[in-house]
């Protein structure tokens, strides 16, 4: 008995990991390592770093230093140096650190309040339901990165309010798509004879219906990754993300913008990094997507 | 028929109301724009009487009641840092966006139709292959990226167009060009997918089976009515577009709407955030109300 199961747990994990998607993965073992390690300030130990440089590090006499691959590029400065002799990899480093948690709390945050909202929407229906799906509406008709501005100039630049600006633009998909699920579960039987047996509204959604949803917030979740850093770039990039002292990739960008002709190696780097990291969260939401729920997928 | 659309304006409406109270509700919050309005060397009583004649010191109900009755009227308040009529200045920018935002939403439409059907046709070939890669790789890449990249190429190595700002015809080039390109991966793959249903009908097999040409069975038999559902996408295609040309005129320097945004952003211009942020939601509750009352007048299925 014992050696059955043992093998069937081995078959199980080798369908899960068929057509693993290697580089995806490595990329964003990469960012993890990245902002883990940019320094370690967070165990009280600031000088022990992964980044090169510091951050805000300048050093004015190698400013403008193009990467290690062009002539005048030295080793020194792998990625070069912005126009005041920051050095780019460094900051590059210390970026993935706002990427990777804005984009975390995001969609922790954004994916409980959806959840929350579009469970008991589906299945308390009627007036609630109505209300609830009317807010999500006006959500979603709206341009987000207007809304995420809005809040920037209301409460001013922080890391709190990019957070705050995100998430409430980034719930109204998943309180759709969990009112969706559970419109159709609701009208399962194991859910009336759970309701027979006198559990409540709040038990039933809990321990019957959540289960059956998990796999599809899951995906959900994966898939909106990409998204998140995208529009947190593109804050960043309009001035409206986190305060300027923190490098991030999106104004790292904005900042090389009127330097293209002199250095373009200052916004296209981080641009990539960008582009990089997206493409690799969409990839990996894809795979889970299709081992975990494929009728997700779209033609 | 007049059911669903007296239901639909009633439902745009109440999320119109919805929208205006956050973004009333987000004014306030931004702390005290007497403070801010104020001279430094302002008195107390200057202070108490400037409140009164901005009507700041009613309960706020009231105030919202004369927030709206202000925006009614078409007065959306004065510019912090210019202290000109946000109304005017907006009446400015407009027509600069609108000169981008169209070529951009034609030309769109034209490649994204060229290559979601070419996709859909081409089904399982590299051609099929070749236009989901381009589509994944413009849902992934940041969208101010190409505009920098296409600058860097063109405007600055090969110095064929000019780099930003107004001017000659071939100052739209660039912007219009890349913002055409921000709604291509979401319609490219809204078209290929709707084409692929569409295909796979009884009424295209019937068009074969008669004998016309293949070209004239994708591009008009199965074309018509695979463009029906893009219709509701038209809402997500006008949004995307306005984010677009925040981003775009901030790259090209472009004086429309989405530049004076941004600034407004930076220079904490609150009366013209907010002013500009209710007109994009006007405008795209209208888009979305006129698509479906078309979207239900071309397919009767649709209603309540």
């Amino acid at each position: 008995m014992e050696r059955v199961s043992f093998w069937k747990k081995i078959k199980k994990t080798w369908d899960f990991s068929r057509r693993l998607p290697v580089i995806p993965i490595v990329i964003m073992f990469v960012l993890i390592v990245c902002a883990l390690f940019a320094d370690l300030s967070w165990l009280g130990l600031p000088d022990i770093r992964l980044a090169p440089y510091e951050a805000n590090e300048m050093s004015l006499s190698d400013r403008l230093t193009p990467p290690f691959f062009m002539p005048g590029g030295s080793t020194e400065h792998i990625l070069g140096t912005d126009n005041i002799g920051r050095d780019i990899l460094s900051r590059m480093i210390f970026g993935a650190r706002v990427s990777l948690s804005v984009s975390l709390l995001v969609i922790v945050i954004a994916s409980v309040i959806g959840t929350v909202l579009g469970m008991s929407a589906g299945y308390a229906r009627g007036r609630t339901d109505a209300f609830i799906m009317r807010v999500t509406d006006a959500a979603m008709a709206f341009p987000a990165l207007l809304i995420a501005l809005l809040l920037a100039v209301s409460l001013g630049p922080s890391f709190k309010t990019v957070v705050l600006a995100l998430s409430a633009l980034s719930w109204a998909p998943y309180a759709r798509m969990m009112r969706g699920e559970v419109i159709k579960i609701r009208e399962e039987d194991f859910i009336a004879q759970a309701r027979i047996t006198g559990a409540s509204p709040a038990r039933i959604l809990i321990k019957h219906v959540f289960p059956n949803v998990v796999n599809t917030l899951v995906v959900l979740m994966t898939m909106s990754v990409g998204l998140v850093i995208l529009i947190e770039a593109s804050l960043s990039f309009l001035g409206a993300g986190v305060p300027a002292t923190t490098p991030t990739w999106g104004s790292m960008a904005s900042e090389g913008r009127d330097k293209i002709v002199k250095g373009w190696w200052i916004s296209l780097f981080p641009s990539l990094a960008i582009g990089l990291v997206v493409l690799s969260c969409n990839f990996l939401g894809d795979w889970i997507r299709d081992r975990m729920d494929p009728r997700l997928r779209q033609l | 028929m007049a059911r669903f659309i007296i239901i639909r304006m009633f439902q745009t409406l109440v999320t119109l109301i919805v929208i205006s109270m956050v973004v009333f509700a987000l004014a306030r919050a931004s702390g005290d724009p007497v403070m801010l309005m104020a001279p430094a060397q302002a008195s107390m009583a200057d202070i108490e009487a400037l409140r009164q004649y901005l009507g700041l010191d009613k309960s706020l109900p009231e105030q919202y009641w004369v927030f709206l009755k202000n925006v009614a009227k078409g007065d959306l308040g004065e510019s912090i840092r210019t202290r000109r009529p946000v109304a005017t200045i907006i009446g400015e920018r407009l027509p600069y966006t609108i000169q981008l935002g169209l070529p951009a939403i034609f030309i769109g439409i034209f490649v994204s139709l060229i290559l979601g059907v070419t996709a859909a046709v081409k089904r399982g070939t590299w051609v099929d292959t070749a236009v989901k890669f381009i589509a994944i790789l413009g849902q992934a890449l940041p969208s101010f990226w190409l505009a920098i990249v296409a600058i860097q190429i063109f405007a600055v190595s090969l110095s064929w167009l000019p780099t930003s700002g107004t001017g000659g015809p071939d100052h739209f080039i660039l912007p219009v060009l890349t913002l055409s390109f921000f709604m291509l991966p979401i319609m490219t793959r809204l078209v290929r997918s709707s084409m692929l249903e569409v295909l796979d009908s009884e009424y295209v097999k019937l068009a074969r089976i008669k004998g016309l040409s293949e070209m004239l069975v994708v591009w008009k038999h199965a074309l018509r009515n695979a463009i029906i559902p893009l219709l509701t996408a038209a809402g997500i295609t006008f949004a995307t577009i306005v984010t677009g040309a925040v981003i775009i005129e901030t790259v090209f320097a472009w004086p429309g709407i989405g530049r004076l945004i941004a600034e407004a952003v930076v220079g904490r211009d609150f009366p013209v955030t907010q002013a500009v942020v209710l007109l994009v939601a006007v405008m795209v509750l209208v888009v979305n109300l006129v698509v479906d009352i078309l979207y239900a007048y071309v397919d009767p299925r649709i209603r309540y």
